[in-house]
């Protein structure tokens, strides 16, 4: 049990640890770029006076790894700064974030029943049609960028066929106005997730079928339902768990890109927003709260894995 | 970055989109219910209206600074500014302000306020409340560039109903500094309270979420009682998403949603385009200060190499005028065509550049930005069209806070961009005159200076006539700038929507005479 608590402390303590390094990297890219916040922000009638001012207010007139281990510091207590505008980072993230998350959810919901069917049924007979129709529909999908996607299927499913809103349009408590607006941005995002994933899930079945075990349970003459839901499946969950947690990183990249076509009220836009000020608080609080889903999410698939593979061993 | 790339693209696609879901819907049938100025505006109905903004820059203070047009279009609905930009021959239109007079020097100026002006929560408005709100514009950091020759202590209350500015010098075209800015708050509020957007404007806020807001009219309005019943404010990230919901009847008004949605919604015939002359100048700025631009011959062969026609067809899609180096084009006094069109002359250009031993071997680099829709691609062709008169012109395409940081003011050849034209004074006052704070082109002209205060502080109005014709012959002469074209601005509009404002700029958001036909 100790043994078990250490390796998952270690686990955590090693995510934690890239989670901060990558914060560092933010802050110091956007110190690199071109100009600053006081400058980003500012208006045509300030004067060189008023942005030495601002500078002085938002504090980058202090080095970069000061500004850094303030921010950082906050962390913990949830406190993530102020923005370039000065907004509470907190307060600008309050309403987006959820949205994306929904957004995000969903779409990995999505794509994890869609990819597990589809790679079941491709696994069930290999080589078979339904299997190379599969595998190579996943293939042309998963190089697929998703604007490309999200453009295809605005153009199929509401300019055509006037089926779906084109964008989505919130309502007074900041939620989606109508669900019938998250299917395209949903959709535009697990599609090329659907791809990967499938092909995870088809190779990782087709690795358990050469397992030992299986053999054996085909020669009990076990209907091949059984076979793929009882004895392969369980066995391909520690590599599908970990395909789908990778996926959850790559949604939130494709967010950023989603959400500005089908105009969500997510953080992408917020964090497209947050890049052009120079405003090194908020891009970092939008990787902050995303890095820590993600990371959530891989530590759980790290738990499956350790459950599983433990299990067996 | 990798995020500013995949939003380019992701732009591009939609706009792809856009003009496929044009195409398609075409075959639409139904005249387009346009109505006559003559229908009578019917009572009710709501608005929903598109505008761009940034969740990030989002703010609710009517004396911050505003980057996000949906805000300013929630702000100028909920309160009023002392005047705002007028149609029809005057520049300056009454709002909180009834009339204004000034002072035989022209240095004060008495406004009078609405009667029975009053706030959203019942209280009147009184000078106080006026000279509060002026007061604490003119403490913003760029207060001393909003309310230019204003200072603090110039401005008072005389009595309940009346507001005394002061200026620093005599300026007979003060109110058309009040149009934009001065919104006016009750005395005392309290940064915190801000959000209630308690105002004295033909709207009330019922509620703002994250940059959207839906406001419901304001029966007691001095001005008139709006038609609508309310207005629905949603911002967009992108034009082409503003298209698109316009397009699919999401929204009944994308706001200044530019050139490129106007030519896809062409095809559908139940989709109004509202084209505002004057809203926007992308002038080319040629330094005068110093460098290689300083000979006026060379300014002078630029001018006449570039073609003006050629840029407006292909840059703005032909929704623009062609422009004569005069800033300000939509003003009532504006020259027009009694200073002659310049035109192209390749000849001409090259003979001028010789006599001023200009280097044709050397590169210029021209600094641009993608900082509003067709700015870059003006870059572009400009430095095509010049080449052909032996100058060789390297385009530098620069990121927003790069540009602003490194380039303006600064650099010998850049592009940049003036929205609301309709003053050649108040663009003179801001870009052209020695201590303008923002003199893009480092112009120093005495007898410009001495035109423009002419044109501004001379007594008699005929002299003043004239002197802002100087004013304008002289930009057109020898400033900095080089004006090829001016954009329209351009609102597309659902089939119902009427009575929307034509005016440039910030005229657009005076929606308080809309209405929707049934």
């Amino acid at each position: 049990m100790a043994g078990v608590l250490t390796r998952a402390g270690g686990l955590v303590l090693q995510r934690v640890l890239m989670l901060a390094a990558l914060l560092a990297l933010v802050f110091a890219a956007v110190e690199l770029l071109p100009g600053d916040a006081a400058r980003a922000t500012s208006e045509r009638g300030e004067t060189a006076a008023d942005l030495a001012a601002r500078r002085s207010l938002l504090g980058l007139d202090r080095p970069l790894a000061v500004r850094f281990w303030d921010w950082m510091s906050g962390l913990p207590t949830g406190d993530l700064g102020m923005s370039a505008r000065g907004e509470k980072v907190t307060a600008l993230l309050a309403g987006p974030f959820p949205q994306t998350l929904l957004l995000g959810g969903l779409a990995l919901l999505v794509t994890a029943v869609v990819s597990v069917a589809l790679g079941c049924w491709a696994a069930a007979r290999p080589g078979g049609a339904a299997d190379r129709g599969v595998t190579a529909s996943a293939t042309a999908v998963l190089a697929l960028p998703e604007f490309v996607v999200a453009v295809g299927l605005l153009l199929v499913l509401s300019s055509w066929t006037g089926w779906f809103p084109a964008v989505t349009l919130t309502g007074a408590d900041g939620g989606v106005a109508d669900p019938s607006m998250l299917v395209l941005p949903v959709l535009a995002l697990a599609v090329p997730q659907i791809g990967w994933n499938t092909r995870i899930v088809r190779a990782a079945l087709a690795d358990q079928a050469r397992a030992p075990h299986l053999e054996t349970a085909v020669l009990d003459g076990l209907p091949p339902r059984r076979v793929l839901l009882f004895h392969l499946l369980p066995g391909a969950l520690p590599t599908i768990a970990a395909g789908l947690a990778t996926s959850t990183g790559m949604l939130f990249g494709g967010a950023v890109v989603v959400e500005t076509v089908f105009n969500h009220p997510g953080i992408g836009t917020l964090l497209t927003g947050a890049v052009g000020d120079r405003d090194a608080p908020l891009v970092a609080g939008v990787v902050a709260v995303t890095g820590a889903v993600v990371t959530g999410v891989l530590l759980l698939a790290d738990l499956v894995r350790a459950r599983f593979e433990g299990g067996r061993a | 970055m990798d995020v500013s790339r995949r939003r380019l693209l992701a732009v591009g696609g939609g706009l792809g989109a856009a003009a496929l879901l044009a195409g398609c819907g075409g075959g639409a049938d139904g005249a387009p219910a346009r109505g006559g100025a003559n229908d009578r505006p019917r009572t009710g109905g709501v608005l929903r209206v598109g505008a761009l903004g940034r969740p990030n820059a989002i703010t609710r203070d009517p004396h911050g600074t505003q980057t996000n047009e949906s805000d300013y279009l929630i702000l100028a609905l909920l309160f009023d500014t002392l005047t705002v930009p007028g149609g029809s021959g005057a520049v300056t239109a009454p709002r909180l302000a009834t009339r204004w007079e000034p002072s035989e020097d022209l240095r004060t100026w008495r406004f009078t306020l609405a009667q029975g002006a009053r706030f959203h929560d019942g209280s009147p408005v009184t000078a106080e409340d006026v000279v509060w709100s002026l007061k604490r514009l003119r403490a913003t950091p760029a207060g001393a560039s909003r309310l230019p020759g204003i200072r603090a202590e110039g401005i008072r209350a005389d009595g309940p109903d009346t507001v005394v500015l002061v200026s620093d010098h005599p300026n007979a075209e003060l109110p058309l500094l009040t149009r934009l800015t001065t919104f006016v708050l009750k005395k005392d509020t309290r940064d915190a309270d801000l959000v209630k957007g308690n105002g004295t404007g033909p709207f009330k806020l019922e509620w703002f979420r994250d940059g959207n807001a839906r406001l419901v009219r304001n029966d007691h309005w001095h001005g008139g009682r709006p038609h609508l019943d309310a207005i629905e404010v949603k911002i967009f990230a992108t034009p082409q998403a503003m298209a698109n919901a316009l397009l699919g009847g999401q929204i009944d008004v994308a706001s200044n949603v530019g050139p490129v949605a106007a030519r896809v919604a062409g095809s559908r015939r139940d989709i109004q385009t509202v084209r505002r002359p004057g809203d926007m100048a992308m002038p080319v700025v040629m330094r005068t200060a110093d460098g290689p631009f300083a000979d006026p011959r060379v300014r002078e062969a630029l001018r006449l190499a570039v073609d003006r026609k050629a840029m407006v067809d292909q840059v703005l899609s032909g929704y623009g005028q062609v422009g004569n180096d005069i800033l300000g084009t939509a003003d009532p006094a504006y020259l027009g065509s009694a200073v002659p069109q310049r035109a192209r002359d390749l000849a001409r250009a090259k003979a001028l550049l010789a006599e001023a031993e200009f280097d044709t071997n050397a590169t210029y680099e021209l600094f641009t930005t993608e900082d509003i829709a067709g700015l870059a691609e003006s870059a572009t062709l400009f430095a095509t069209q010049v080449r052909e008169a032996g100058v060789n012109v390297k385009v530098v395409k620069q990121e927003s806070a790069a540009f602003w940081d490194r380039t303006w003011l600064k650099a010998p050849l850049y592009t940049t961009y003036w929205g609301t034209n309709d003053s050649v004074l108040f663009l003179a006052s801001k870009t052209m005159l020695p201590d303008a704070g923002q003199n893009e082109a480092g112009w120093k002209d005495e007898d410009f200076d001495t035109a423009y205060r002419a044109a501004t502080g001379e007594r008699d109005a005929a002299r003043r006539r004239a002197a802002l014709a100087e004013v304008q012959k002289i930009q057109h002469e020898r400033s900095g700038y080089l004006l090829w074209g001016v954009a329209d601005g351009i609102d597309l509009a659902g089939p119902k929507v009427r009575g929307l404002p034509k005016l440039p700029g910030y005229g657009r958001v005076q929606l308080e005479r809309a209405w929707l036909a049934s």
